[in-house]
């Protein structure tokens, strides 16, 4: 027999855990922000963004891709981490216990949460080894300079340190399509570096789909 | 605090509250001794309420697995509390941010809209009986905006919740 009280989780029901407007709590007078956790936020004007973006391109020209990828790596290896605890501390359960479809909204949810845009995964070709990950309303690709070249160098490197970091193998992620060249959403290719090194010089020259099918191959 | 009353408030900056705004104070305030009485009333029973449902639910769904019946008498848990915080706040939006934008692509991923669709009956029917129609009132039109807003039976393609985190 199903017994409700057991249901609970510390007389509670877990529900969103990036909740939009409970989530992120803001001290106007300290001027910081934390989330429900107390974990300290930082707001990135775009502003910032585009000086960023700007300030590498004058100091590193051509590099300025490799850096912004390396610094999302470390962000991602980070991001994960702490995205870790805060499922594990509000649903009292290890991501790794959570089906695959909780952790996929809760991922979807956060990303929100932090404005980042809105982040969906397409698991059509995991079972040939690739996740793609569709995300629109980018900041990143609304400020990246306006190039033949998809942008989000740095939302690459956040994606590829997480589901490495997920998966516990060593992951890289190549973006396809970019808000920044008109495109719809940004589409990322999330593989083993390997198999994905073929598609480094397809990237600007095929279609995603087009891209995708010769992957697979 | 409820969004309209709230902005009343912050827009009455040293002037009086216009007529309008002052009848939307007063329905806030008069009704509110039934809604934190409904709520009093759902907090006490709501375990026996939803145990009720429980047993039914197993009763009427015997194959079921109940993994899933447990997946939805959480999220009817959820939606439960939820509008009941809405109640009292008298606010329909706290439901839709707060439970529906969350809850409907995971009903959808589960498909347990025939699932629910029982277990929402059962709800209403003991909720009914328990609370009684006034405190039913100020409650029901809350749980129908949730029920109705969230996916109801429709074949869809399931996706099982088995753990998939791997490569």
């Amino acid at each position: 027999m199903i017994s409700v009280a057991d249901l609970l989780l510390k007389n509670r029901i877990p529900g969103n855990c990036f909740a939009t407007g409970t989530y992120v709590r803001g001290d106007i007078e300290m001027g910081l922000l934390e989330n429900q956790q107390g974990d300290r936020l930082l707001a990135l004007p775009e502003t910032l963004i585009q000086a960023i973006y700007a300030g590498l391109d004058k100091e590193t020209g051509q590099a300025a891709r490799l850096v912004l990828m390396n610094c999302g790596r470390w962000w991602g290896k980070n991001f994960y981490t702490r995205f870790c605890e805060q499922l594990t501390l509000y649903y009292d359960q290890a991501p790794a216990d959570m089906p695959m479809v909780e952790f996929m909204q809760a991922i979807e949810q956060c990303w929100i949460a932090h404005g980042w845009g809105k982040i969906e995964m397409d698991q059509t070709y995991q079972n040939r080894g690739f996740l793609v990950i569709n995300i629109r309303n980018s900041i990143f690709a609304r400020h990246a300079p306006k190039t033949n070249q998809p942008a989000c160098y740095l939302e690459a490197g956040i994606l590829a340190a997480f589901f490495s970091q997920l998966t516990g193998r060593e992951l890289d992620c190549l973006q396809t399509t970019c808000e920044s060249m008109g495109a719809d959403c940004n589409r990322f290719i999330i593989g083993l570096p390997k198999r994905l090194q073929p598609a480094e010089v397809m990237i600007g020259k095929m279609e995603h789909e087009a891209i995708l099918q010769r992957l697979c191959q | 605090m409820n969004p309209k009353v709230a902005s009343i408030l912050e827009n009455a900056d040293l002037r009086h509250l216009k007529p309008e705004e002052l009848a939307a104070m007063s329905q806030y305030v008069n009704s509110m001794p039934a809604r934190l009485e409904a709520y009093r009333s759902l907090r006490e029973h709501e375990l026996e309420i939803m145990q009720w449902v429980a047993e039914q639910l197993q009763a009427e769904m015997p194959v079921e697995p109940v993994e899933n019946l447990e997946r939805s008498i959480k999220n009817a848990l959820l939606m439960l509390r939820c509008c009941a915080m809405a109640m009292l706040l008298n606010d329909e939006s706290f439901v839709h941010t707060r439970l529906v934008t969350w809850l409907a692509p995971r009903v959808t991923a589960y498909n347990s809209q025939n699932i629910d669709s029982t277990l929402y009956g059962l709800m209403n029917h003991r909720l009914n009986q328990v609370l009684g129609s006034d405190r039913m009132a100020v409650l029901t039109p809350l749980l129908t905006y949730a029920q109705t807003a969230l996916p109801t039976a429709q074949p869809t393609a399931a996706v099982e919740g088995e753990v998939a985190i791997g490569w």
